[in-house]
């Protein structure tokens, strides 16, 4: 039986389950000794004095401050995944404050708690100036930035032209606001330098071989003396994919007292150390003709970035290539400078904000021409890419709108406001697409057959609590022909072969495709073997007859068959090895457009007196291409949907207006959703095999669904109550 | 966090003793809010004087028919108390709809008496609060405003008082049993919390040298007619916007007695004896309820993030004083609001 597409339970889940797993934090390192940081109680200014006498009277190995600690090398310009710099403005490097909670000084003891109480000692006195925060007066004072991930603007057509002459239009302004991952593992460095001056580092990341070339440039450490390991993520979401301050803070002060160092951040510090998902306001206007097809898209957003660096949440991106429009697509990004630490992505960085504008807009549009929403978007549904011209390789947009559809019952929703009712309560219902770019990045893999049959695949991807060992375990077992459970995989280490960084939902679709070329590779020189080797009992046929499964190969049309175990015995070889090296062109050069799709479906319940929203049911219908373990991306999707509940109803990073820092810092404060607030998730997988997507046929899966949740759940609270919110999240005085 | 001194008290004389010699120490019991505190600095005993082990911990009935609780007897053990199911239902559900299973089997009923605001400010030690630090200022009154305090207020703290549990002590009228190096006293419910006035950094009357040591319930426990109704962001686990404890006697289609307590408004759980007397004698309808709300809120004030709660506030107690009328109070188990 084939292992792909078997609904196979996490390899890693009773490690995980019964506390077996090894987390960074939880890794303990013979003589480590700990780093407490000390924050910047202001948003703006500078240091004007600094005291650390009586933490150094502490008993303490070593205080750090900008005055003591060893400058660094910049950052690289302009920000790239290969030189995935959290941050450009370093830390400990200068006296200015650039924003709250800046790490300005670190002491190094031998137990975390002599560590802790030595940094409540140290005195700080601050010229303080008045922070920028991002609000509506400072919005005005936005900029053009600098090209980062895509192109700023974009423009195909004449999209004005085309909203102006239309029969319809919309013009509405939709409001994100900050949020932060609040993954649960909070993120930790361990830093060992060895004598001869190689760095050893267990680190919470999602990118090993960009943190090790980031770390190398910054720290002007040779590439090759780095070696990081991350063997399970306790989540990351985007917030661990690129190097923080801490992780270099960590490796500086291990040098410095000569001693491992261990770093684990606090939740409240994970709000300022590490970077967050930017607040954004969007302005959309759409034109379609009577009949709902769009004439133009306008799509334009202005976010925060911090004063030293221009990153930007790319909201509009998502409406240039969702749907046609006959007139044209015009999208642009601005950014004001304020007082913060440096955004970053976070599950579903730029589609999740943009979608919530596009498809709250197309929700509008649907009302004012009195067109279902689901045919408003199989009337605008487009089978080539209106931004590069190219055709889609695989666009089930159709399917998860008609095939989501019926499984939700939308045939029998009644489309007027306020028309639903159970007792006290507004029942509604409500619909949003999704479109989520996919990506082609390089990997390496290798794979070994051993002589008992077993194989080993290694790779330096990732497993973020996604089940990246176990998705593996399935694509080498099928390639090889062996049961699963007879293969080991290995990730989270730069000593293995380098794969790129897990995030954009591309660890299955490319790290994937690594595995399985070398799995091929090794599946064939085992063919080889059995046609040419020593003894060779395939003594006529090609490769092409000669099949393998449960770790035996047989030749076709024979009784003849050996095991691998066997095959290499015979041989005198110990094991087989092969490696692949997966180098795709990226997307955007290839000849067709790739993404992933979907359509979500939302009932929820209004209690219209209290303007509480809970969320009934909900159907998610996705297009991401080949589904390779039907139980882990059902679960990937389940966390997506609830990812997309907090965005709509609950999640919120507050700034305090005055003081520019951020409030509430902990799970008391910033609130994601309970079981309580969860029902029942129904999800459907729609797609088919893409092969520009992948060899596997996989198109990302895990950040389109969470992509469109919000506007399904925001037209559904419009369905139930009339009200229209336009910035999130839909807290419940809005609907009183 | 910094260091401390730890001392384990064996009795509760020997408990008083230690704190009156200790200046800064505190209380320690489950520790499910000053660990979280002490992390965060905003609290720095020199001391914790452990009383998690003094014999304080059982439920018994009193010979006026009522309950004594003990200080130690954990939330999650009161709440599912036969006892306090059958005759102080009300009590069960506020004590559900707090925290959550892990919290409640580590709090205890005296400590959650203690607890402290949530106002985020007052958790910031960066920011200026009244109630961390005397005098600083108060920078919720112009901030970030939304979960905190609609009445009662001052002008130097708007912070409100974040147990459920006290909510339905407040309605049932519940007496807290003290030990002080001075001897032992009793204090009503009402006059245990106070209000900000002057000096938002005391949550209490309780002097510094005095332990709580038990909750005393009066016989009567309006078994029959209740609510607790719990208003927040999500279903479970988030501290109350608004929430309303009532407890009704009906009888002939009139309202004998009407209990009426409000959390999540004020520094204290929100009593007001002129809502509850118009309540009294009153048909149980809406139009009656909604006289009695009006009059619960007539003196609330918004800073703004938070004016909503008036409104949310008057409508809670009208949803609460049905709920408990027509005998079907809010579920804690099913979350749905009906």
């Amino acid at each position: 039986m084939s292992a792909i597409g078997q609904p196979i339970s996490r390899t890693d889940g009773s490690l995980k389950v019964t506390g077996r797993a090894r987390y960074t934090g939880d890794i303990r390192v013979s003589g480590a000794v700990h780093a407490a940081l000390v924050q910047s109680t202001i948003a703006s200014g500078r240091i004007a004095s600094i005291d650390t006498s009586a933490a150094e009277e502490a008993g303490v190995l070593g205080v750090f401050s900008y005055r003591n600690l060893p400058r660094m090398n910049p950052t690289p310009k302009p920000w790239s995944h290969l030189h995935p710099h959290g941050q450009g403005y370093l830390p400990l490097q200068d006296d200015k404050i650039h924003y709250a909670g800046q790490p300005i000084a670190m002491v190094v003891a031998s137990k975390l708690d002599q560590a802790v109480q030595a940094a409540t000692l140290i005195k700080v006195h601050y010229e303080v100036a008045q922070p920028v925060v991002f609000d509506a007066d400072t919005t005005r004072a936005a900029i053009d930035p600098p090209q980062f991930l895509w192109p700023v603007a974009s423009s195909v057509g004449d999209a004005d032209k085309g909203i102006a002459a239309a029969a319809v239009k919309i013009a509405e302004t939709y409001a994100t606001p900050d949020r932060h991952h609040n993954q649960m593992e909070p993120h930790a460095t361990t830093a060992m330098w060895d004598a001869d001056g190689s760095l050893t580092l267990y680190d919470t990341t999602q990118h090993l071989y960009g943190a090790r070339e980031l770390i190398a440039m910054v720290l002007g450490i040779p590439v090759d003396k780095i070696t990081i390991m991350c063997e399970f993520l306790g989540g990351g979401f985007g917030g661990k994919a690129y190097v923080w301050p801490h992780t270099l803070l960590a490796i500086l002060a291990a040098k410095a007292v000569r001693r491992p160092v261990r770093l684990q951040l606090t939740r409240a510090q994970m709000y300022s150390m590490v970077g967050h998902q930017a607040a954004t306001i969007q302005t959309i206007a759409l034109g379609a003709d009577n009949g709902g097809k769009l004439t133009g898209i306008r799509h334009e957003s202005i976010s925060p970035a911090p004063v030293f660096d221009n990153y930007i949440e790319y909201a509009a991106l998502s409406s240039r290539s969702l749907w046609a429009a006959s007139g044209g697509i015009a999208t642009n990004h601005k950014i004001v400078h304020v007082n913060r630490n440096t955004p970053t992505a976070m599950r579903s960085p730029h589609e999740a904000l943009g979608h919530f504008a596009l498809e709250s807009a197309m929700d509008e549009l649907a009302y004012a021409t009195g067109i279902d929403p689901i045919e408003l978007r199989l009337v605008n549904d487009t089978a080539t890419d209106p931004h590069s011209g190219r055709p889609f390789s695989t666009r089930a947009m159709r399917k998860c709108l008609i095939e989501g559809a019926a499984r939700f019952g939308w045939e029998s929703r009644s489309p007027t406001p306020r028309s639903m009712r159970e007792g006290r309560h507004l029942i509604s219902e409500g619909t949003a697409a999704e479109i989520y770019t996919h990506w082609r990045w390089p990997a390496k893999a290798r794979v070994t057959i051993n002589g008992d049959g077993s194989a080993l695949v290694e790779t330096g991807s990732h497993d973020l609590g996604t089940g990246t060992y176990t998705v593996m375990r399935q694509v080498a077992a099928d390639t090889l022909g062996v049961a699963p459970e007879k293969v080991t995989v290995r990730l989270g280490d730069t000593r293995l072969p380098p794969s790129h960084a897990s995030i954009g939902s591309a660890t299955m679709a490319n790290a994937g495709a690594s595995v399985l070329l070398a799995a091929e590779s090794a599946r064939d020189k085992a063919i080889r073997l059995a046609l040419t080797g020593r003894d060779a009992p395939f003594t006529r046929g090609q490769g092409a007859d000669i099949r393998v499964a449960e770790g035996t190969l047989t030749l076709a049309h024979s009784n003849v068959s050996i095991s691998y175990g066997d095959l290499l015995a015979r041989n005198g070889l110990p094991n087989l090895v092969a490696e692949a090296d997966y180098d795709p062109v990226p997307e955007h050069e290839g000849p067709k457009a790739i993404f992933s799709f979907s359509a979500v479906f939302a009932e929820v319940r209004v209690d219209p007196e209290l303007g509480i929203v809970r969320l009934n049911r909900f159907v998610g219908a996705y297009d991401a291409g080949r589904i390779i373990n039907p139980k882990t991306a059902r679960s990937q999707a389940i966390g997506g949907i609830i990812w997309g509940v907090g965005q709509v109803l609950l999640e919120q990073s507050e700034t305090d207006p005055t003081l520019g820092r951020f409030l509430n810092r902990n799970y008391s404060g910033y609130l994601v959703p309970t079981n309580a607030d969860i029902p029942e998730l129904d999800i459907l997988f729609v797609g088919d095999f893409d092969e520009e997507a992948s060899p596997l046929g996989a198109k990302g899966l895990g950040e389109l669904t969470a992509v469109s949740v919000a506007p399904a759940i925001a037209n559904a609270v419009f369905h139930a109550t009339g009200k229209r919110i336009r910035r999130l999240p839909i807290s419940l005085e809005k609907l009183m | 966090m910094i260091n401390f001194q730890y001392a384990r008290a064996v009795s509760v004389s020997e408990a008083v003793r230690l704190m009156a010699g200790t200046p800064g120490a505190k209380f320690i019991a489950g520790g499910t809010n000053l660990v979280d505190l002490m992390k965060m600095d905003v609290e720095r005993p020199t001391a914790l004087i452990d009383v998690s082990r003094l014999p304080l911990d059982t439920v018994e009935e009193t010979p006026g028919g009522g309950l004594h609780i003990g200080a130690l007897v954990r939330n999650s053990d009161l709440a599912y108390h036969p006892l306090v199911e059958r005759r102080y239902p009300v009590l069960s559900s506020a004590l559900l709809a707090g925290a959550s299973q892990q919290l409640r089997n580590m709090a205890s009923i005296g400590g959650n008496l203690l607890q402290r605001t949530r106002c985020a400010y007052f958790y910031d030690v960066a920011t200026p609060c009244n109630k961390r630090e005397a005098g600083s200022g108060c920078s919720a009154l112009g901030g970030l405003n939304r979960m905190n305090a609609i009445l009662g207020t001052s002008d130097n703290c708007i912070a409100v008082h974040p147990s459920d549990m006290c909510v339905a002590l407040a309605a049932l009228e519940a007496k807290v049993h003290v030990t002080g190096t001075r001897g032992e006293r009793v204090i009503a419910f009402a006059d245990f919390h106070r209000l900000p006035e002057a000096e938002p950094q005391r949550d209490n009357n309780l002097a510094a040298d005095e332990l709580v040591t038990g909750i005393e319930l009066p016989q009567r426990g309006f078994e029959t007619h209740y609510s607790y109704l719990k208003i927040r962001d999500r279903s479970s686990y988030a501290f109350a916007l608004v929430s309303v404890a009532v407890c009704l006697e009906l009888g002939g289609g009139r309202i004998r007695e009407a209990r009426l307590a409000l959390g999540g408004v004020a520094h204290k759980p929100w009593r007001d004896a002129g809502a509850e007397a118009a309540l009294s004698g009153q048909s149980a309808n809406e139009a009656t309820f909604m006289r009695a709300a009006a009059l619960v809120l007539s003196k609330a004030k918004g800073f703004g993030h938070n004016t909503f709660k008036i409104d949310l506030a008057r409508r809670a107690v009208v949803r609460a004083l049905s709920q408990a009328a027509g005998g079907t109070p809010q579920s804690q188990s099913n979350k749905k609001i009906a």
